[in-house]
């Protein structure tokens, strides 16, 4: 799924909160629309390993981070604003 | 986190994080604690109640977005499934199942088949419901294990079956488990034990005594105290052992036990059947008997046939002679068999024997021969006796008598003497004959015929040579004809 230009996407959440429901659905719908077959994502139940928050030092749950391509970026919320998640991801709108 | 910001990113962050919170764009904190290590802290909604009911559901269940895209997975489902919750979360409803998908209908049931990384599917039945959680439309998916059910109702079909096969089973038939205390009893074994035999040992339900103790396997069974007995039959196969119940004579049982094996071979216990052979062994017996009797009525016939040869052909002036006699006589015999083993030995109506005898002698409605009295019926040992004695008398009267003319008339009366011991008195009157001459030479049929009548029918014979005819007039009891059955030989041979 991820090709050397493509986004590779790590995707924290806690359990089925509301917010983490939403930003796996919003998450999915955004990459589906503007990167088809450019991406990968990986969700993180930090539920289930909290151990896990410490690699990207996530304090706030949602939180999507943009592995690659470089430099790393952090979004926090449920992605619904779809403007601001492809902002901070540094998408082109199709 | 606009790329204009001046600050570190670091602060960055928590500015953006803060920001967050505050805006109610997080639902929960990761919060660092130095020796426990980082946990997440849940920030409380309406939804928390669903969140820990779907979380600790004992069946599988999921979340899906409305594009059926899978948004979370709770332990239960990754078990099933033997994927971790990231492989399965993001990924669509349709790939978790071999084959056709199942619709999704809400609240309602619909079965299909699991994908497992074993790669063995999984039966679960799916229900679904539509939910909102924050705003966001989803669909909670249950889905529940169907092999467990299906296994339990395996179980509970053959469990059923094996009740039936018992209750149906006309033998006693017990099951027990490997310590030997019975678990299941068909219905004749129930009856068989003294009260009910569930749970306890089977020496105590069905206390046993060896029967036939030259059999090693028996003597082995007698030899064994009660305990190792159970301990026995729950882990020895066991074939064909002759047993008695305690306090039940009557009654022979054939014990046989087998081992009770589960699916993976295990002996689970054993299965100890009692197959009442009563009747058998009461028929055995009576064939023992029976082949004895027909062993000694055999040499007893063999006897008389041996003495009437040597009689007859001592008596006979010619082989001519010899030839008639001896065939007369062995036909006389022959009928008083035929007799006796049509009645099964139990007897015969003097009329009757008398007509059998006669036969030859007698046209369809002809008067020549008269035969009246009461019904007496013959006890068997008199039957072949009488019957020789008969054939004797018929032969002299058509040798001599009035049976060698065609006017000549017997006539055979009989009637019951004696209060206590009852005798028949049987006179037998010739007429139309030649005319007899007194003191007539006596021959061996007329020796055979008093000797008989005295030795084996303990009676006495007259004979009495009147012009007009012979008459012979005889008499026995009829109730007290016991005692040793080679007496006709014995009689035959002193003639």
């Amino acid at each position: 799924m991820s090709e050397p230009d493509g986004y590779n996407l790590r995707l924290y959440v806690a359990g089925q909160t509301p917010k983490s429901i939403a930003a796996i659905a919003n998450l999915k719908k955004i990459c589906e629309q503007h990167l088809p077959g450019r991406y990968k994502i990986e969700i993180i139940d930090l539920m289930k390993d909290p151990a896990l928050a410490g690699r990207h030092q996530i304090v706030a749950i949602p939180t999507l981070i943009r592995q690659l391509p470089e430099p790393l970026k952090r979004i926090i919320g449920d992605l619904s604003n779809t403007e601001k998640v492809l902002v901070g991801l540094d998408i082109q709108p199709n | 986190m606009s790329p204009s910001n001046p600050k570190l990113p670091l602060f960055e962050d928590a500015d953006e994080t803060v920001a967050a919170i505050h805006q109610g764009d997080v639902d929960a904190v990761v919060v660092m604690r130095s020796l426990e290590g980082p946990r997440v802290i849940l920030l409380h909604g309406a939804e928390e109640p669903y969140r820990v009911l779907v979380e600790s559901m004992s069946d599988g269940a999921l979340t899906m977005g409305p594009d059926g895209v899978i948004l979370y997975v709770n332990d239960r489902l990754c078990e099933q499934t033997g994927y971790p919750s990231t492989h399965l979360v993001g990924s669509d409803l349709t790939s978790l199942f071999e084959g056709q998908p199942p619709a999704l209908v809400p609240e309602v049931t619909a079965e299909a088949k699991l994908l497992r990384n074993d790669s063995n599917a999984m039966p679960v039945a799916v229900w679904s419901r539509p939910i909102s959680i924050g705003g966001t439309t989803a669909t909670l998916v249950r889905l529940v294990d169907l092999s467990i059910h299906r296994r339990a109702e395996q179980i509970a079909t053959a469990e059923r079956f094996a009740r039936s096969v018992l209750e149906q089973s006309t033998e006693a038939v017990v099951v027990l488990s490997p310590d030997g205390h019975i678990t299941h009893t068909s219905g004749p074994a129930a009856r068989l034990a003294q009260r009910s035999p569930i749970g306890r040992v089977f020496s105590e339900a069905f206390p046993l005594e060896a029967r036939n103790t030259d059999e090693p396997e028996t003597l082995a069974l007698a030899r064994f105290s009660t305990d190792s007995l159970n301990t026995m039959l729950a882990t020895k196969p066991f074939h064909g052992v002759e047993v008695k119940l305690r306090g039940d004579d009557k009654s022979t049982f054939l014990l046989s036990a087998g081992p009770l094996v589960d699916e993976n071979k295990t002996n689970v216990g054993s299965i100890v059947t009692l197959t009442d052979i009563s009747e058998r062994k009461r028929a055995e017996e009576q064939q023992t008997t029976l082949v004895a009797e027909l062993n000694h009525r055999v040499k007893n016939i063999l006897a008389i046939v041996q003495s009437v040869a040597a009689q007859t052909l001592r008596s006979s002036g010619s082989l001519e002679n010899f030839a008639g006699a001896f065939a007369g006589r062995l036909k006389a015999l022959a009928i008083a068999h035929d007799i006796l083993t049509e009645t099964r030995w139990i007897g015969i109506g003097l009329s009757e024997l008398l007509a059998a005898v006669l036969a030859p002698y007698r046209a369809p409605g002809g008067t020549r021969i008269s035969i009246s009295g009461p019904p007496i019926l013959l006890p068997a040992r008199a039957v072949v006796p009488l019957s020789m004695v008969l054939n004797e008398m018929t032969t002299n009267a058509a040798k001599y008598g009035a049976l060698s003319t065609p006017s000549g008339t017997v006539e055979i009366t009989w009637q019951m003497t004696g209060d206590g011991e009852k005798s028949v008195d049987l006179v037998w009157v010739e007429r139309g004959g030649p005319r007899v001459k007194a003191a007539a030479p006596t021959g061996f049929g007329t020796k055979l015929i008093d000797h008989v009548i005295r030795h084996d029918l303990d009676g006495n014979t007259r004979i009495e040579f009147d012009p007009a005819g012979v008459r012979w007039t005889i008499a026995f009891p009829v109730s007290g004809l016991a005692g040793d059955r080679g007496a006709a030989a014995a009689a035959l041979a002193i003639a």
